[in-house]
């Protein structure tokens, strides 16, 4: 970013892009002569070189120079107002919708027939029509389906026609191509119209009717022709391998096991909605049936324990179990939780109480570990030891992930704030029984662990730490490690826009500042202290996500008081000493 | 002969003019002859020739006029009392004709080919899109010569290209079929092309331009397709007629018809009054086929994806071809976005210009093609348009600059946006000092940009050993000139408030690739 403006005789100082220039008015400079002549030459206009020198662009190039811009002016081919009839075949029938427009239609879906008559075509429909009888005249827009019709299968049937010139389709090849999309109308009148359309094709050396775009053909001719337009990109071309042959047939098999599974599935599914019908088919006739006896025992005067009338526990089971595991389908649902209040059972009731005696113990557990929220129960068997499978003593091992697109802008601000209050959160829920499995890699993993000692003071505890004074070291295992030395010079990074206009602005108005700084050392010592206190914030906020490590004298005493001062750290975390 | 040029051109002696006095049947392709042009006598070269209606009219070319303003004339127009520069092959236009230089042997066959479907015109009009997929090979192909360029109206007449040679001379003006066969002319140059590449070594060849075009996305071309003959007469659209600028790819037959029809709202194109109107009563669209992204009071933008609506984007390519000499419709328009600006009556929203973007562009290009439809220019639409394309470069949180080559109006247009942009900065109550990063930042200009700008407005100056930003009394006074305007008309810009997007997502192969 370094460039030499002006010529001047002595060679002018670097002008890098973020040096801040002065800006003064025109008198508050001497005019030296020399430095007048700046150097507008030197400037790349971006115009082809060839038309650089055009008379008219030259002429606005130095009026604009001079400041007269009204008279940088380049003549152009005049427009004039068109004598079209333009609001009939432009009708005002637009109204703007209240919210922005979204639209996907193309221009294919909005033209409705893609033929147009011409008057060719109008004179013939004329007097096709006057042969005709009046009930089944043709219309033109049913006359261009025709004609629309025979220029697309020709097109499909004959794609090369423009290449090797075969004849017109026949009729008989016409008729062949219908199939159910083809309307009615174009089958009643395409026998009419189909010599108009050859007569019209064979004077066109049986070319389409519509002017069309050149497109590439792929002969020797494409490509000095002007006219062959919009040629597709080059496909990139995959190198065809046996490895790549059987992953793509690897793939083909996969995604046709996947499509025939679900096929299946909704094969399954279907069977399992008729069974459930038939069940429901057959619990409506034995309740019918039931009520009958019913009405039969009152008659006749049975008195017995009406076994008979209610559902037996076996044959029960099967109508509860899918209940549950299928609770999509609520409307199956309702007709059977009422046919259970009806006929309650005694397993039921029971099951019932003791749901509520399991909830009360859970209340209470709930209760618990509210009481001891922020404590560590390392009583043997806690009553609360927290359900989560952590690092054992709360010790977070420093493992580095890649995080995939850095968060959106929008969102950063957030996103900072919850995952510091998260992170405080779940520290209280990690402090459970000292006994978590972990395998030997994980356990040398350096680790680290906040907690709040007294006084609300933050602590760090370490463990797992490599001295980097070591002198053979696996190179693999350096370069693993390659990034867990504070760099001081390094600055912290937050999540943001870089370029939100704010920012840029903020960023603007800082660098300002900062030189003003320069000159006012003392608000310089003031702002460098704002600063240094603003990092050391941060860093205790990111400290736990971070791979740190503190081999500060004053961190290692830190840590020290806070073992004597703050809560047991558990068993493994005792000593503060790296302990690999 | 190629050594003899070689040296010639190495030692920078300029090529000696062959002159002479011509009559109206000596006149030929290639020759620059006097031209009354608006009641002056400008030197023209001749393009192309035709005989209507058994006198000839001439396609020619004003030097140091820009193309837009190359025309058909009488033979009454020029001055054959004055004596003509014939054209030499081997001297003449040297510049471009090293280019045409670099297509070597192959160009005989292909000429030849050319030359037959040329022979009827309509013979290869109707390719068929089933087509297109098979690959082209990129390193074989090679761009339209000038001459092939050139030719575009071989149905009346053999048309070549300004360089072709004297034996063209033989039969020039009397137009005959085997006419044609002097394109091969260019083929010989091919015995110099190694020369001339070495000579030449920052001209680009067409093999690296086509992969340039590839890979790159460009949608801007070098100067090998300059001076091609018009093809379009006439252009109706909406309220407007118009007279097109450049050539445009479209149906090789409508250079036959007076006036072509372009629906306004689908872009769609017909050289048969009868075919308008029964489009017109068929078609249901009122505003580009995408997505609003901004609508203020006065205008509204629409992203159109070039994959989603290929028609839609072609038509718009082919018609913006017509005013934009450097674009090229080479390739497809799957890799951009377009950025339509409309006004909105009660017919619909009405395309007064766009711009185009690559979705990926790797130069960092934030805008590639830009244009105010003729019918609407000089009324401040360039400016929002540029305004607009730093708006979503300040979204996309990126520093943009347009692809180049600029136009004439594209370079005025810029220049004036970033004159009226930096100034407005400078000119901030309380602002002391600024350096070129932080004028990019507010701007999303690039630094260069911002550099150029400062230095083509003389305000950047080397003071007393120290750099300066000097706010002239001319730029100054352009401002207040600018702030009073504004009083009296009211104030046209994009409110980034109303601007409803974010930057679009592509994968790598729903950028390019079709699929
Ligand atoms: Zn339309």
């Amino acid at each position: 970013m370094t460039r030499y403006g002006g010529m001047g005789r002595t060679r002018p100082k670097k002008l890098t892009s973020k040096a801040s220039i002065p800006v003064v008015r025109e008198d508050q400079i001497d005019l030296i002569d020399d430095e007048v002549q700046s150097a507008i030459q030197q400037v790349e206009t971006g115009v082809e070189k060839a038309e650089e020198s055009e008379v008219h662009l030259q002429a606005a190039i130095s009026a604009a120079a001079l400041g007269k811009v009204s008279e940088a002016n380049i003549p152009t081919p005049e427009t004039v107002l068109s004598l079209i009839r333009y609001d009939e075949l432009y009708p005002p029938n637009f109204s703007q919708p209240a919210t922005y427009i979204r639209f996907s239609s193309t221009v294919e879906d909005c033209c409705g027939c893609a033929y147009h008559m011409v008057e060719e075509d109008n004179v013939f429909l004329k007097i096709m029509n006057q042969k005709r009888d009046a009930s089944i005249q043709c219309t033109v827009d049913q006359f261009e389906e025709v004609m629309n019709f025979f220029e697309e299968t020709a097109q499909l049937r004959q794609p090369f026609a423009a290449v090797d010139n075969p004849p017109a389709l026949s009729y008989s090849e016409m008729e062949e191509s219908f199939d159910v999309v083809v309307e009615d109308s174009v089958k009643r009148f395409a026998k009419d119209i189909y010599e108009h359309w050859k007569s019209r094709r064979i004077k066109n050396d049986n070319h389409p009717l519509q002017p069309a775009l050149k497109f590439e053909t792929g002969q020797e001719t494409d490509d000095g022709d002007p006219y062959v337009c919009f040629r597709r990109r080059e496909v990139r071309q995959i190198r065809k391998t046996r490895g790549r042959d059987a992953q793509s047939a690897e793939k083909l098999r996969r995604l046709r096991k996947e499509l025939e599974d679900a096929r299946q599935l909704v094969a399954l599914v279907r069977q399992r909605e008729l069974a459930r019908k038939e069940m429901l088919g057959i619990e409506r006739q034995i309740f019918l049936q039931r009520s009958e006896v019913k009405e039969m025992k009152r008659k006749l005067g049975v008195k017995d324990d009406d076994e008979d009338l209610i559902n037996q526990k076996p044959k029960k089971k099967p109508v509860e179990v899918p209940m549950f595991q299928r609770p999509v389908v609520p409307q199956l649902r309702i007709p059977q939780r009422q046919a259970a209040e009806d006929l309650q059972l005694l397993e039921d009731v029971q099951a019932e109480k003791e749901n509520e005696i399991l909830r009360d113990i859970k209340q209470n557990l709930a209760k618990h570990v509210k009481w001891n929220e922020g404590y560590v129960d390392i009583t043997m068997a806690p009553l609360t030891p927290s359900p989560k499978k952590t690092t054992y003593a709360g010790f977070r091992p420093a493992i580095t992930t890649q995080l995939p697109t850095p968060p959106s802008s929008d969102s950063s601000g957030n996103a900072n704030d919850s995952s510091s209050e998260g992170g405080l959160r779940n520290f209280a829920d990690r402090y459970d029984s000292p006994v978590v499995e972990m395998d030997d890699d994980a356990r040398k993993i350096p680790s680290f662990r906040r907690r709040i000692g007294r006084g609300g003071r933050i602590m760090i505890d370490r463990r797992n730490l490599t001295y980097h004074c070591k002198m053979e070291i696996d190179p693999l295992k350096l370069d693993r490690f390659k990034y867990d030395h504070d760099d001081v010079d390094d600055d912290l990074v937050f999540e943001r826009d870089q370029y939100d206009i704010q920012i840029m602005q903020h960023r603007a108005s800082m660098t300002v500042k900062a030189r003003e700084q320069v000159a006012l050392a003392r608000e310089q010592a003031v702002q460098a202290h704002a600063q240094a206190q603003a990092q050391a914030q941060a860093q205790a906020q990111v400290q736990i996500q971070r791979r740190l490590q503190f081999d500060h004298a004053t961190a290692s005493a830190s840590l020290g008081t806070g073992q004597t001062m703050g809560s047991n750290p558990g068993v493994g975390a005792m000593t503060a000493s790296p302990v690999t | 002969m190629a050594v003899r040029e070689s040296h010639q051109e190495t030692s920078g002696t300029p090529d000696p003019i062959e002159r002479g006095f011509a009559t109206l049947n000596t006149l030929r392709i290639g020759v620059k002859a006097m031209v009354e042009k608006d009641g002056e006598l400008r030197k023209a070269e001749i393009l192309s020739m035709k005989q209507r209606k058994d006198t000839p009219s001439f396609y020619v070319h004003y030097v140091d006029f820009n193309k837009r303003l190359d025309e058909w004339i009488p033979a009454s127009r020029i001055d054959l009392s004055q004596e003509v520069e014939w054209p030499f092959p081997e001297k003449n236009e040297k510049n471009r004709k090293e280019k045409t230089a670099t297509t070597n042997n192959k160009a005989q066959g292909k000429n030849q080919a050319q030359k037959r479907a040329r022979a009827d015109s309509r013979d290869i009009s109707s390719t068929p899109d089933l087509l297109t997929g098979k690959n082209i090979n990129v390193s074989k192909a090679q761009r339209p010569s000038k001459a092939g360029g050139k030719e575009n109206r071989e149905d009346e007449t053999p048309v070549n290209s300004s360089f072709i040679g004297s034996e063209a001379a033989s039969v020039a003006g009397t137009p005959r079929p085997e006419f044609e066969d002097v394109d091969m002319v260019d083929a010989g140059y091919s015995d110099s092309k190694d020369m001339k590449d070495e000579e030449n070594g920052m001209e680009m060849s067409r093999e690296e331009e086509i992969e340039k075009l590839r890979t790159g996305g460009s949608m801007t071309q070098n100067p090998i397709e300059i001076h091609r003959v018009r093809n379009l007469n006439r252009l109706q659209m909406g309220k407007h007629e118009m007279e097109p600028w450049y050539f445009s790819p479209y149906p090789e037959f409508f250079s036959d018809v007076d006036l072509v029809f372009i629906d306004e709202f689908c872009l769609s194109y017909f050289d048969d009054k009868n075919c308008f109107e029964r489009h017109r009563a068929k078609c249901t669209l009122v505003h580009p086929p995408g997505n609003e992204i901004y609508r203020d009071d006065y205008i509204s933008f629409f992203e159109v994806d070039g994959r989603r609506q290929r028609t839609w984007c072609r038509n718009l390519c082919l018609l913006s071809k017509l005013f934009l000499d450097h674009k090229t419709l080479y390739y497809d328009v799957d890799p951009f976005l377009f950025y339509c600006m409309c006004t909105r009556d009660e017919t619909g929203c009405h395309l007064v210009g766009y711009f185009s973007k690559e979705k990926d562009s790797a130069e960092g290009y934030n805008l590639a093609c830009i244009l105010t439809l003729p019918q609407f220019q000089r009324r401040g639409f360039g400016r929002l348009l540029i305004s607009f394309s730093y708006e979503l470069s300040k979204r996309e949180g990126k520093l943009g600059s347009p692809e180049k080559p600029l136009s004439d109006l594209g370079l005025l247009s810029y220049r004036q946006y970033w004159r009226e942009v930096l100034v407005e900065l400078l000119m901030q109550e309380g602002r002391e000092s600024v350096s070129e990063y932080e004028l990019a930042m507010y701007t999303s200009m690039t630094e260069k940009d911002v550099h150029e700008t400062l230095l083509v407005l003389n305000m950047l100056r080397y003071h007393k050993g120290n750099w300066i930003i000097v706010l002239t009394d001319a730029v100054i006074d352009l401002h207040n000139k600018r702030l009073e305007k504004e009083k009296i008309k009211g104030i046209r810009k994009i409110d980034p408030a109303r601007l409803q997007w974010k930057p679009p997502v592509f994968t790598a192969s729903s950028r390019t690739w079709n699929w």
